[in-house]
């Protein structure tokens, strides 16, 4: 069983090099295809990234009655609390309302008028931050028959445009990405299989001198892994090296989205290594077949 | 001193061979089913074991054409054999039948004793390496010399490197390519690619050796040289079974010749010559 191994490996090792142009040709196919997968991916990701932050900002805000008790206030902000659909509660007392106000105007060049006002025109409220936007109705439907609720502000129609915006837009990523995949799958794979039509007079001739179908087929299995990975790895090395300039041209983006670099780059890695050795292995194992089984 | 191998009571002793507990390979058995042996048409009785075992055999291809038609051979071991007739006769279907790339449609085909319609996949292999194949292209790898050709037959079926050099060394030697073991073909005349191919062949130490038209590229005198070759290894005991075109060869010789023609046998004689009349 060692030596099969052994066999077989060197043997893969030397048919990589002694067909050098072809096999050359395949790994440059498959850095390529690699590229692209991951490239799309990461698209892929940030786009996610984008559609979560806007979600995010869809939240049920409650106008408060004046005058109403802390304790009254608090018992709702628990029990919204304990609402499976929301993430959290955040209140707005009067003054920062109208801080809040305020600041509006001057960053947009106008005048404060409330400073001539006797009272405090705005009301206290409470921001509702939901886990899904598909949840407003639920939780706006709750606040508006709390007697402590002066008016629920109705975002409702806006809500639903940009659930169904959203859902089309994730809808059709995942439909981008399984056609990039399957192109990326039939592109290498025929790729492989060129390289081993190429050396079909070997294949015959191990058929003929009585090798074992396991002889004659896992040398090429291992050398479409080597493929593979040493397109994964030229890939890896050409995302690393675009990776810096990349972020820095991006920096912005990267600040407002909610995106997690460290798991994006554990993921492209994880997809690049796999996708190259399994495309790698399936491709050899599918090519060989043709000339085994008759 | 050879026998003809079509007996009348071929088809009868070989629809014996067909039942389950028929033994081929017994070692107290010389091969022969009992009636084969004493009636073979010449009156000898050839106590030699059959390499190879035709009986009754049809091929026809999913086109329809019936590449052989009740084709019955007997090859007993040590024999020489040629197969003659014109492209397109059959003889290619044949040589494919006794390597198993085909299965008869028809018949049985028995090759040292295993029934090739009912051998396992996995044993293929094993009954593959029985067999010495010798091509009219070579089909030596141009990325290998002389000797990686050779010791790749051996490779590629889990021999040992500690036991691959001396049988590479041997067939080296039998061929006489010692001195250029560690050239590529393409530095090699054709007779000498020819002898590289045989090398490879012998080196399994087959029960038998199957050329086809293993001269179809050489020149005459080359040609003359393959075939002293291959008469060579035929008296250290392997059976060769030679598909050729050469009449010169065939008429010269004066051993066994089998003529197909449209997929039939149309003569098997001894001591024949390429042409019924020859």
């Amino acid at each position: 069983m060692l030596s099969f191994l052994a066999f077989s490996i060197s043997r893969a090792w030397q048919g990589f090099w002694r067909n050098a142009a072809m096999s050359l040709a395949a790994t440059a196919t498959m850095t390529l295809m690699l590229l692209l997968l991951s490239g799309f991916w990461i698209i892929q990701a940030g786009f996610l990234a984008s559609l979560t932050y806007v979600e995010d900002k869809v939240g049920v805000v409650a106008d408060l009655h004046d005058n109403i008790k802390d304790s009254d206030r608090l018992d709702l902000m628990a029990r919204l609390g304990a609402m499976p659909e929301v993430r959290s509660v955040d209140y707005v007392s009067k003054d920062e309302a109208l801080q809040r106000y305020r600041q509006e105007r001057a960053a947009q060049g106008q005048d404060d008028l409330t400073s001539y006002l006797p009272t405090n025109p705005l009301p206290a409220s409470l921001e509702v931050k939901l886990r899904k936007p598909e949840d407003y109705r639920t939780v706006a439907g709750f606040l508006e028959v709390e007697p402590t609720v002066a008016k629920v502000q109705n975002i409702e129609d806006t809500t639903d445009r940009l659930v169904s915006i959203t859902t089309f837009l994730r809808t059709f990523g995942v439909l981008l990405l399984a056609v990039i995949g399957s192109i990326v799958l039939f592109i290498v794979i025929n790729t492989i299989r060129l390289a081993v039509l190429g050396r079909a007079e070997e294949i015959e001739v191990m058929r003929l001198v009585g090798a074992s179908d396991a002889f004659i087929r896992w040398p090429f299995v291992f050398e479409g892994a080597l493929v593979g990975l040493l397109g994964a790895a030229i890939s890896l090395g050409v995302l690393v090296g675009a990776a810096e300039p990349l972020s820095q041209f991006m920096t912005g983006f990267f600040q407002i989205l909610p995106i997690n670099v460290g798991s994006i780059s554990r993921d492209v890695t994880l997809l690049v290594v796999g996708a190259g050795t399994g495309l790698g292995v399936v491709g050899a194992w599918v090519s060989v077949r043709t000339y085994l089984i008759r | 001193m050879l026998p003809a191998g079509t007996g009348a009571s071929l088809s009868t002793t070989l629809t014996a061979l067909r039942s389950p507990d028929a033994r081929l390979d017994s070692p107290a058995d010389t091969g022969y089913p009992a009636g084969l042996s004493a009636a073979n048409g010449y009156g000898f009785v050839d106590t030699r074991r059959p390499v190879l075992v035709l009986n009754d055999v049809t091929k026809t291809y999913p086109n329809g054409r019936d590449a052989l038609k009740d084709v019955d051979l007997v090859v007993p071991e040590g024999d020489f054999v040629f197969l003659v007739g014109a492209s397109g006769a059959g003889k290619s279907t044949l040589m494919k039948l006794l390597i198993r790339d085909e299965l008869a449609t028809q018949g049985t085909v028995i090759l040292d004793g295993d029934d090739m319609a009912r051998l396992p996949r996995r044993k293929v292999p094993i009954v593959r390496r029985k067999i010495g194949i010798v091509f009219q292209d070579f089909k030596l790898l141009p990325t290998k010399t002389v000797r990686e050709n050779i010791a790749f037959a051996l490779e590629v079926t889990g021999t040992s490197r500690r036991r691959i050099r001396p049988k590479v060394e041997r067939a080296l030697a039998l061929v006489g390519l010692t001195a250029q073991a560690e050239q590529y073909p393409k530095q090699l005349s054709g007779g000498e690619q020819q002898r590289t191919a045989i090398a490879r062949a012998l080196v399994h130490d087959p029960k038998i050796v199957i050329a086809d038209e293993p001269t179809g590229n050489l020149d005459p005198l080359i040609s003359w040289e393959i075939l002293q070759l291959l008469l060579r290894i035929n008296e250290l005991g392997v059976t060769v079974l030679m598909a050729t075109h050469d009449a010169d060869i065939v008429t010269a010789l004066r051993k066994r010749v089998v003529a197909l023609e449209e997929g039939r046998v149309i003569r098997d004689e001894i001591g024949g010559g390429y042409h019924r009349a020859g």
